[in-house]
């Protein structure tokens, strides 16, 4: 049985999930970075100047009063490029990440509920699927058709599927053995009803997590993509493609490749972190019981 | 680089047997061990088949189509009358695709557009430099990451395992090439001590030049094999057998190297062959970072050039040594568990 499994047996006590005493410092920062971060993505107006203005006379400057983290070769504010790329750097992501949950939710539901060939089906595509590079396929097909960003999170959506399937539909299985779906089943309730009030619910919280988890993979391929200038357009205040544009002048303003890269990693890290901090206390709240 | 410590954690199971390959073991036959290597070969050939028909898609699925593709952008209609020709492009498709398969029987994988060369040339000058780096990374971060994952799960829950923790996840969270960045800028320009950019010349020079590269791909590969073997090697700890073993009064060191590593064995080779194909997009970001003439930057130039006979050589290429790295782990495993040579299921 794997760890998930030995969780799942159990039923967590969902008002105690979030709840609760001792948030450690590292979980909160985290929070508080995302939080900062999600503000940048609503208000791209917080901008001190427009960050496509090109002014070649400003080139190359350290930070200052005018602009806090320096200029880039073009003469751009590289605050303004940050706040404005983080729209990209963070929806981007986190629509990803939630297609990829969405459709690994539904595909692991049907494999462990129906089982028979709908399981056989699904787990053989899962285990071709996992001894693909992901990231190598993306670059290898948006490179070849020559096509966007749309295409590329399509790509990496169907490549991270198979790690979050046999996680959630050992899950399921789990779940599916239990006595109160056994109930429902016995009092009639159809079996997609069961699929959408019994067993998507019981494995909330690990889809939750998976979510979390998803998004740091889906954050370093993008950015990946972006660093080597493809799926997002040329000239688009992108984290990835401002530290491929900046880092040859590094030493003249060391912040113009260095801030986006710290935002990029912090972002990461805690999502990261947020997700492994629910699943443990996910882990705990189950094992309490 | 999908595969972190993360996903290692929640998809760690004990070993276990299957009642069914028991019973094909019970009914005899030739060797297990031999069938499952036939099945594997024909799985890789099968799989290999598959990739070649892909890959002589990808002509056709170039903007401007094939003759395009293969005359490059700047061609005239005469030019792309000859080609529809000379190549045979208006043949049905299966005929096309039999005569690239057979050009590949002879390693023919044509001619660079860019550099006008054969592209096994150009494959084989770029792979001096990726196999290096991908090896030795691969085998640093294996032993290393086994090392430190018992080091630490024998700590476990004391201040080095929590650290050693917090570092895999940041390490495996941030994106290659920021992490490669860093290290060019405090290594080749704050303490010049190494070279952050080439491959530098033959022998000693290379080597140079590999230096952070190779470190930047072994963090990232050692946050993955690290945790993983943590979780791991934790579980067997906790297991019967060790407190047993302790029980009889088995030495620490015998206890580690024949029971806890034995154990773990299976599943680190097999994660590391995971790690290793998951990473193939990182050292195509890593070689960009370093500007290593590899064959991540044989591909890159080749998509920004519209180079395609390269892009389709540097697939093929890749394609096979992630079925080759699969076929290996296969033996590695035959060859580390008795099990398994038996035909029984291992959970891996």
């Amino acid at each position: 049985m794997s760890p998930a499994g030995i969780v799942l047996a159990r039923r967590p006590r969902a008002r105690r999930f979030l709840a609760g005493p001792g948030v450690p410092p590292g979980v909160a920062a985290a929070a508080l970075f995302l939080g900062l971060v999600a503000v940048w993505v609503v208000a791209p107006g917080l901008a001190p100047h427009d960050p496509a203005l090109i002014r070649p006379g400003d080139a190359y400057q350290g930070p200052s009063s005018a602009h806090l983290l320096g200029t880039d070769p073009l003469g751009r504010d590289v605050l303004s490029r940050l706040i404005d790329g983080a729209r990209t750097a963070v929806l981007a992501p986190l629509a990803l990440a939630a297609g990829t949950i969405a459709v690994s939710t539904t595909l692991a539901v049907l494999a462990g509920y129906l089982r028979g060939w709908v399981d056989a089906v699904i787990s053989r595509v899962v285990d071709v699927l996992y001894s693909i590079p992901a990231l190598m396929v993306a670059i290898v097909i948006v490179g070849v058709t020559g096509g966007g960003f749309g295409l590329s999170i399509i790509v990496l959506l169907v490549f991270g599927l198979p790690a979050n399937v046999r996680v959630l539909r050992a899950a399921v299985m789990e779940r599916a053995a239990l006595p109160y779906v056994e109930a429902a089943r016995t009092l009639g309730v159809s079996t997609p009803r069961i699929m959408l009030t019994q067993l998507v619910p019981a494995i909330g919280p690990l889809v939750i997590t998976s979510f979390f988890l998803q998004i740091t993979f889906a954050i370093v391929d993008l950015s990946s993509l972006s660093f080597l200038g493809l799926g997002v357009p040329p000239g688009a205040s992108d984290w990835g493609r401002m530290m491929a544009e900046n880092r040859a002048t590094m030493s003249a303003n060391f912040f113009s490749t260095a801030a986006p890269g710290l935002c990029l990693a912090a972002v990461a890290v805690s999502a990261n972190v947020l997700g492994d901090w629910l699943y443990t206390r996910y882990e705990q709240a189950g094992r309490s019981r | 680089m999908s595969t972190t410590g993360n996903e290692a954690a929640r998809d760690t199971a004990g070993p276990a047997t299957s009642d069914r390959a028991a019973a094909a073991h019970r009914r005899g036959g030739r060797s297990p061990a031999l069938r499952m290597l036939a099945t594997r070969s024909v799985g890789a050939v099968a799989v290999l088949l598959a990739v070649t028909v892909v890959v002589f898609l990808f002509v056709h699925l170039a903007p401007g189509g094939p003759e395009q593709a293969l005359a490059g952008r700047e061609a005239t209609p005469e030019q792309l009358a000859a080609i529809r020709a000379r190549y045979g492009l208006d043949d049905p498709l299966w005929q096309q695709y039999l005569r690239y398969l057979g050009a590949l029987t002879h390693l023919d994988l044509g001619t660079s557009l860019l550099r006008r060369e054969p592209v096994t040339r150009s494959i084989g000058q770029a792979a001096g430099v990726t196999a290096p780096l991908v090896l030795i990374s691969w085998l640093l971060a294996a032993v290393a990451g086994t090392a430190l994952g018992m080091f630490t799960a024998l700590r476990a829950g004391s201040r080095l395992d929590r650290v050693v923790l917090a570092l895999t996840v940041l390490a495996a969270s941030t994106p290659v090439f920021a992490t490669g960045l860093l290290l060019a800028w405090v290594f080749g320009i704050q303490l010049d001590w190494l070279p952050v950019l080439g491959a530098g010349r033959d022998g000693g020079d290379r080597a140079r030049y590999l230096v952070l590269p190779i470190l930047t791909t072994t963090l990232v590969l050692l946050a993955s094999s690290t945790r993983f073997a943590r979780v791991r090697i934790g579980q067997i700890l906790e297991e019967d057998q060790v407190t047993f073993a302790r029980a009889r009064g088995l030495s620490t060191s015998y206890v580690l190297v024949r029971i806890v590593l034995r154990n773990a064995a299976v599943q680190t080779i097999t994660l590391s062959g995971a790690v290793l194909i998951a990473m193939l997009g990182g050292l195509v970001v890593v070689e960009q970072v370093f500007a290593l003439p590899g064959l991540g930057t044989l591909l890159v130039t080749a998509i920004g050039a519209r180079d395609i006979p390269v892009i389709q050589g540097v697939t093929l290429v890749v394609a096979v040594a992630v079925v080759v790295v699969n076929l290996v782990v296969d033996l590695l495993c035959l060859a580390v568990d008795p099990r398994m040579r038996r035909g029984l299921e291992v959970d891996r």
